[in-house]
């Protein structure tokens, strides 16, 4: 630890004094074992407390999140696993209910650590994203694309590891030069260098839904960091000539280009492409009405909708409750995100303030694009749905990240509820 | 920094979580509705419900066509995930249900969702399969669907009339296209909530609106009755050769009901679509490819035909009943006006002479005589008398212009010398003796019935009642009148005319004893269709009984009879006597034997074996019997005819005592040719008994013996003696 602190002291000789690095400093010297150590027990005892412990609204609301998905989950999952796991119901419930506890572990254990460590691993968090998803390519394909690394029984994605890099390593390098956000060099080039290397691999897969996901998130950051705004508009109109030429002159665009087409008109059998997934998922949506199905009377789930624990478990959820209650459920989602963005931005530091929103922010992106998809006001593109859809992974990562949070909340400045 | 944060905070919200609100609300609440129901539909599409076809009985509620359970498998393609469940699959299935394996394997491979395997499997067949399934824990790929199958269990009984059903079940021909919506039910639906391979979730979710079964018709036709007419025409059909099928009609003068309707020979209703004639097959399989499914077509399109209704004949000498209607309700002639037959009569000058018959004429007669010997010029003169206009305006009146309005399909419109009605006065002279204008046999049993029940022209009908599949009656078929045609007291001289015909004229051969019948022959030419034996001729007989107040009407009608003779008086008369000596007594009409009809009466021989001598002799006399003691034992060993024997009263029975034997045996003389006094005095001499059959009155003469001449038979035995009128030829048309 020492030598991480030596390997900064010497980068910061090297470079102009800041507020924020003076920050990080102190930050770290409070961090003397001694010191942790007290902290760690005065906290323990503090989990439930009202005063300075973690932020329970945000924490309660990921479980009450989590329940409801666990449940959502169960119902969506049961027919798919009777019908292929050799008449096994609770197949993907069980494994989905291991994976859940061990995120919750995650979760309060996590919230335990100074997240301030991280601005330690941002850097090699950030090559790992890297090394994966060079390593993802040579990955066997499936569906079509390269986009999972399996290790013995458990398979994950990369990218879920290269969203929080992303988050990680803007938050500390903005939080390191936020003085200077405003320069090209400091303030746009190391992003845009980092973005383009990420956003390129990502192509490679291709796995274009999290390539949104990254743009839009880094854009936040960048945003929030304090770039200035024409480079918003440069990157922009690049972007569109980017597209523009793609689908212009070459076909490498055909594989989300169907995808476009089928958006527009997913009922017509002749678009051309596969829009079976959207049509039933709209036929789930549809048949919920106001009041919903009620709780495991889906019929869009047998078979209809492939894979209902999947991207699409919300039409099951809309199907089932109805419009009031989804909106209930869309509503704690927009009480988590606010929550989280409130305890971020009355962070202790900025680093804590850009890693807290852009983790939240991560999340909400998530939330509001999964639902774009599976209303079809965007095309369908494959996005999961936090703390709902099937993948242990992927909800140990989430829980871990609102871990994170709710370390930031221990020392945000806010009214512990 | 904050405003920035607060701006992220606030476009997430309100962007991204409002949209998604927005767009829940908008899918949920405003195209909710329209996405159910497309959801809805491919939950719940599949199964349709066969409805169960309604059972058509006999008059007596005897079940003449009924729908049966069966199955269709269906194979799923799509939801056969690897080929090892394919194979599985073909491999039962091929076997259970008899199909080439690689056939089914072939379907297996194919993208779809739907293909039927086998059609109309029965229950137990269906159990194998389904068995099978649950053995080798096959969930999905394959499915089976309940149907009904229609079975006809007297295969081609009253085929005519009853028609049969396609694939689709829906009836092709005869009632059971006629009353089509009526037997055929609605379909239902099976809302099993379905999911997306096509099975039943295993979750609660279930709703039926059931098919509604067809319902139950039963008709006029009595089984019995039909079977009587059917086995008479076969008989028929196979001593005259009759070459181009036969029918049979019979039907209640008064209301129109159908009792019979027999079209020989029919085909069997479970097969419709098997040719019967099997030469025609062999012919239609030498075509060449392209050809051979129309020629089949039209085959079957022959042999589903229903000649009493859709076919059209000129009825001949029948029609004279109808001219002489005409004459009869318009005063123009009487019972003793007088005709004149020369043999041969010229219309009009310079028409070709129109023969009669009779070679040599019937000279002059009475118009009963003149009836009864079917006398052509006879009824030239008479339509003469009556005059073109008012004869159109009789068969008009009697229907022959129009359809009778019978419930079966594809009745034909009979066609006449012109559309107007006018006549030329060769077309006047034929036709009044029933040439050269075609009706169908409905039309005629029809007028024969207004003749009969007092002039009234109803409509026949065959449908008796609806009945729902509760036994409940919807619809009871009344009798419908079309108008009355002629008055009563000329139908109740004509009655008396046909009646006359039966005893001494020609209809002799259709008399029955016991029943007072009315009957008219009729022998007509087929126009243009000489075959290469010369000329075609249609030989008929329409009858009614009993004559004084008729309630039935039978006309029979064979189609190119190429055997010994083509005249209804020999061809279609003895048919319709025979079906009478069966139907009278069934139906109940009340026999009433002449004296002289008595003398020849069966009786039953009673069994007297094991009694003593004097016992068996006391017991024989009081029933009329003579018996005849051979030995001098006590008690009767044996006796000829043994018991249960039909023969006359009066016969001769031999009764054995012990010690006896029945050696003492006798040759059975030649019969044939002589008049039944003359078989009576040869048959006692012989001492044998004789049972008389057919027309013993005025010149019948016997045309066949049950046993051949020359035969040794024991003392007593009975011998049937067929007579017919051997003259019939030449008194007849």
């Amino acid at each position: 630890m020492g030598n991480i602190r030596r390997k900064h002291s010497k980068a910061i000789r090297a470079n102009h004094k800041n507020a924020e690095f003076s920050a990080f400093e102190s930050d770290l010297g409070a961090l003397n074992p001694i010191a942790k150590k007290r902290k760690l027990v005065q906290n323990k005892l503090k989990i439930f407390s009202v005063r300075s412990g973690l932020d329970l609204p945000l924490f309660f609301i990921t479980l009450i999140l989590l329940i409801i998905g666990l449940v959502m989950l169960f119902s969506a999952s049961a027919p798919n696993a009777y019908y292929f796991k050799n008449g096994d119901s609770y197949y993907f419930i069980k494994s989905q209910l291991i994976w859940a506890v061990i995120g919750v572990i995650s979760m309060v254990a996590v919230s335990y650590v100074d997240y301030r460590h991280l601005r330690r691993w941002a850097v090699p968090i950030l090559l790992l994203s890297f090394l994966l998803l060079i390593l993802v390519l040579f990955m066997p394909v499936r569906n079509g694309v390269h986009r999972w690394i399996q290790l013995g029984p458990l398979g994950f994605q990369p990218s879920e590891v290269t969203k929080f890099a992303i988050v990680l390593s803007f938050a500390h390098f903005i939080a390191l030069n936020f003085q200077r956000m405003g320069t090209f060099k400091y303030g746009v080039l190391p992003y845009a260098i980092i973005l383009g290397m990420t956003g390129f691999l990502l192509y490679l897969e291709p796995h274009i839904s999290c390539l949104i996901i990254v743009v839009l998130l880094a854009g936040g950051m960048l945003y929030i960091g304090g770039i200035k705004l024409r480079w918003f508009g440069l990157v922009l109109a690049a972007a569109l000539a980017a597209v523009a030429y793609l689908v212009l002159f070459t076909d490498k665009l055909t594989y989300a280009n169907g995808r476009v087409q089928g958006w527009l008109d997913p009922f017509s059998p002749n678009s051309g492409v596969d829009t079976w997934q959207t049509r039933q998922g709209l036929y789930a949506i549809g048949s919920g009405g106001l009041f919903g199905l009620g709780l495991g009377q889906s019929r869009q789930k047998h078979l209809f909708i492939p894979e209902p624990y999947n991207d699409f478990i919300f039409s099951v959820v809309c199907e089932e409750l109805g419009f009031i209650r989804s909106a209930i459920i869309l509503v704690l989602f927009a009480m988590l995100v606010w929550r989280g963005i409130v305890i971020s931005m009355r962070a202790k530091d900025r680093f804590g303030s850009l890693l807290g929103t852009g983790l939240i922010a991560q999340i909400g992106i998530q939330v509001v694009l999964n639902i774009f998809v599976v209303t079809n006001t965007m095309p369908n593109t494959g996005i999961s749905l936090p703390f709902f859809s099937y993948g242990g992974t992927s909800l140990v990562m989430l829980l871990t990240q609102i871990g994170i949070v709710l370390s930031i909340s221990r020392t945000s400045k806010i009214e512990k509820t | 920094m904050w405003r920035r944060s607060l701006f992220v905070l606030a476009a997430l919200i309100f962007l991204g979580f409002g949209v998604s609100i927005a767009r829940l609300a908008y899918l949920q609440l405003v195209q909710g509705n329209m996405l159910k129901q497309m959801a809805t539909e491919q939950q719940l599409k599949d199964t349709k419900l066969n409805p169960k076809r309604g059972t058509i009985y006999d008059c007596n509620m005897k079940p003449l066509a009924q729908s049966a359970t069966v199955w269709t498998v269906v194979l799923e393609p799509n939801y056969l995930e690897d080929d090892e469940s394919k194979e599985l699959v073909a491999n039962g299935l091929s076997e259970i249900l008899e199909l080439d394996k690689s056939e089914i394997l072939e379907k297996t491979g194919k993208k779809s969702y739907y293909s039927v395997l086998k059609r109309k499997i029965d229950t137990d067949v269906k159990d194998k399969v389904v068995a099978f399934l649950k053995e080798y824990k096959i969930k999905s790929g394959v499915r089976l669907v309940e149907d009904y199958k229609r079975y006809y269990p007297y295969n081609d009984f009253a085929s005519a009339a009853l028609g049969f059903v396609g694939t689709d079940s829906q009836g092709l021909s005869g009632v059971e296209n006629y009353y089509n919506a009526d037997l055929k039910g609605e379909s239902g639906v099976l809302l099993t909530a379905r999911n997306a391979l096509g099975t039943d979730m295993p979750f609660d979710y279930e709703k039926m609106i059931s098919a509604k079964n067809g319902n139950d018709l039963v008709l006029c036709i009595d089984e019995v009755i039909q079977h009587f007419l059917e086995r008479s025409l076969d008989e028929g059909i196979k001593n005259n050769l009759v070459q181009n099928k036969a029918v049979a009609i019979m039907m209640d003068v008064n209301d129109g009901s159908i009792l019979g309707m027999a079209v020989r020979g029919g085909y069997d209703l479970n097969k419709p679509f098997e040719l019967l004639d099997e030469e025609e097959q062999k012919s239609i399989d030498a075509l060449p490819e392209e050809e051979r499914s129309k020629a089949k077509a039209e085959a079957l399109e022959k042999q589903w035909r229903n000649k009493a209704v859709s076919d059209t004949y000129m009825p001949g000498s029948v029609f004279k009943m109808i001219t002489t209607a005409m004459g009869f309700e318009e005063n123009l002639i009487n019972e003793n006006t007088n005709f004149f037959c020369s043999g041969s009569i010229v219309p009009f000058k310079g028409a070709r002479p129109i023969k009669c018959h009779k070679a040599g004429g019937h000279g002059a007669q009475n118009f009963v005589k003149a009836f009864c010997n079917s006398c052509n010029p006879a009824f030239v003169n008479l339509g003469q008398i009556i005059g073109s206009e008012k004869f159109y305006q009789y068969y008009d009146a009697f229907g022959f212009t129009e359809k009778t309005g019978i419930d079966l399909p594809g009745e034909a419109q009979g066609i006449f010398f012109s559309k107007d009605g006018s006549m030329s006065q060769i077309d006047l002279a034929v036709a009044s003796f029933g040439q050269n204008f075609s009706i169908s046999p409905i039309q005629m049993i029809t007028a024969a019935a207004a003749v009969a029940n007092g002039g009234y022209l109803v409509v026949p009908h065959i449908a008796k009642q609806i009945l729902d599949s509760n036994g409940n009656i919807v619809k009871t078929f009344e009798k419908k009148i079309k108008r009355q045609v002629i008055s009563k007291e000329t139908s109740r001289r004509i009655c008396e005319l046909l009646k006359q015909n039966a005893i001494d004229g020609g209809a002799k051969n259709g008399y029955v004893p016991g029943y007072r019948i009315g009957g008219k022959t009729g022998t007509s030419q087929k126009i243009g269709q000489s075959g290469p034996n010369g000329m075609d001729y249609i030989s008929s007989f329409c009858g009614i009984v009993p004559a004084e107040n008729p309630q039935y009407a039978v006309l029979i009608y064979y189609d190119t009879p190429k055997g010994p003779s083509y005249y209804g008086a020999t061809v279609a008369a003895p048919t319709f006597a025979k079906v009478m000596q069966d139907a009278l007594p069934y139906l109940g009409l009340e026999c009433k034997y002449t004296e002289e009809e008595m003398k020849n009466l069966e009786v039953s021989t009673p069994f007297v074996v094991g009694s003593t001598v004097s016992q068996a002799k006391n017991k024989l006399i009081n029933l009329g019997f003579s018996p005849t003691i051979s030995g001098n034992g006590d008690s009767v060993v044996a006796q000829i005819p043994e018991a249960g024997a039909k023969m006359p009263k009066g016969g001769k029975i031999i009764l054995y005592t012990e010690g006896t034997s029945l050696e003492s045996k006798v040759k059975v003389p030649k019969f044939i040719d002589l008049t039944p006094a003359k078989v009576n005095k040869e048959a006692t001499e012989a001492g044998l008994n004789v049972v008389i059959k057919g027309t013993i009155l005025q010149g019948g003469v016997a045309v066949k013996q049950s046993i051949p001449p020359g035969t040794q038979v024991n003392k007593g035995t009975v011998v049937t003696v067929e007579f017919a009128q051997k003259n019939a030829e030449q008194t007849s048309d």
